[in-house]
């Protein structure tokens, strides 16, 4: 007995923010320089009064489309930009996708990493014999968290949720997991205020970065050079150790999708790595980095090109915002 | 033991990494990463990336605060790496 993943639809938010608009509003920024280096030419971001649940929910009725709805039996909900403190955005997305009563439910707080430990999540609750049809959304508008006039995130992040829905099977078709965590990176990714410990503050100050970006501590943090660092130091080191324990070798694998944080970056650790290009999905030039959609999108969209297709070896490998990270080989 | 850069090599690739198209830029041991226009968020990534390829080495942000000069930037990954 196992668990194998079934289907996945996302759902980009329609307003989007292109790098010509990006170019007015930041005069010295260069559109070409951007799209070469960071990889990315528009990125889908929400209005005012749009959510990551209103997102979540419009992924959740696509997937629940074409898949009988009363089979679901556990509903998984990613985000780290919540509706509310309490209740969890999962109770909600119950009633709102009219899923049964009788199924469990609950948010998880991660970002990037946050499809993997999704997966990890599903394949235990179902080998464990606890659920067997799952629903997994992840959905991300970190738009809302940064500044106006932060240059660098705003260049980078864009809004997304995507379904996934995983499911009881004769075989194992979702590999061996390492996963990983560092809290003491946890100030290099960021919105200080707005929780508990530092309450949301109406006068707080601007804080001038060198790049020529603005921020407040209400907004989203990102130290680039040093989450660059980690993942340099513990990419490498994950895709190995996934590898091993699945026992197959990179050669082995068919296709290779790590998370889209940005193409220099994916670049460079494809590079330091060894793997081919053919193998390696990057492509964030019309989403952005969506966070914890990422993954899920890359799936949907190698899929529906075709560029994997049924029984492929997938290796997918999650990091980000924690520290967390994680890795698994996925069998299409 | 890595084998020792010599230090037109690293200036090569530093300029690689700024992505200086301009050939009249000269880059030295002395000239100041922080007044050159090329020197910004992005090109910092460009950086690290280079310093890992070479020196497998991870310098941290705080410290990358520091570097005005080449020669300093060349001090903080360590002077053992280099032919002087």
């Amino acid at each position: 007995m196992g668990a194998r993943l079934i289907n996945i639809e996302y759902y980009l938010p329609d307003k989007i923010l292109t790098n010509h608009q990006l170019a007015k509003q930041f005069p010295d920024w260069s559109s070409e320089k951007i799209e070469k280096k960071v990889g990315v030419k528009e990125r889908h971001i929400v209005r005012e009064n749009e959510t990551a649940l209103d997102l979540a929910l419009i992924a959740g009725k696509k997937i629940l489309k074409n898949y009988d709805k009363d089979k679901i039996d556990f509903l998984l909900f990613c985000t780290q930009s919540p509706e509310y403190y309490l209740p969890s955005g999962a109770c909600i997305l119950q009633d709102r996708l009219d899923l049964n009563k009788t199924i469990g439910a609950f948010d998880y707080n991660l970002g990037c990493s946050g499809f993997v430990y999704g997966l990890a999540l599903a394949k235990s609750l179902i080998t464990s014999k606890i659920a067997t049809n799952i629903l997994l959304i992840t959905s991300e508008t970190y738009t809302k968290h940064i500044h106006s006039k932060d240059k660098g995130n705003k260049t980078i992040f864009g809004d997304a949720a995507a379904a996934t829905i995983i499911e009881k099977s004769e075989t194992e078709k979702i590999g061996e997991f390492v996963l990983g965590t560092d809290g003491s990176g946890y100030k290099n990714l960021i919105v200080p205020n707005g929780g508990l410990r530092n309450r949301y503050n109406n006068n707080v100050k601007e804080i001038y970065e060198g790049s020529g970006s603005i921020r407040t501590d209400n907004n989203l943090y990102m130290n680039g050079p040093e989450i660059f660092n980690f993942t340099i130091k513990v990419v490498p080191k994950v895709a190995s150790k996934t590898l091993e324990k699945n026992k197959i070798s990179l050669e082995g694998v068919d296709y290779i999708i790590f998370h889209q944080a940005n193409k220099y970056m994916n670049d460079y650790l494809r590079k330091k790595i060894g793997i081919s290009k053919e193998k390696y999905y990057s492509n964030l030039l019309y989403t952005g980095n969506t966070v914890s959609s990422t993954i899920p999108i890359a799936i949907k969209d190698s899929l529906d090109n075709e560029i994997i297709k049924k029984n492929d070896k997938v290796l997918i490998i999650a990091f980000g915002v924690g520290y967390s990270w994680g890795g698994t080989i996925i069998k299409i | 033991m890595m084998e020792k850069m010599k230090i037109e090599d690293f200036i090569n690739d530093l300029k690689d990494a700024l992505d200086i198209e301009n050939e009249n830029i000269e880059i030295s041991l002395k000239t100041n990463l922080k007044e050159l226009e090329e020197y910004d968020s992005l090109s910092l990534l460009s950086i690290i990336a280079m310093i890992d390829k070479n020196f497998c080495k991870q310098i941290p942000s705080s410290d990358f605060a520091k570097v005005t000069t080449v020669r300093s930037l060349i001090k903080l990954i360590g002077k053992e790496y280099f032919i002087i």
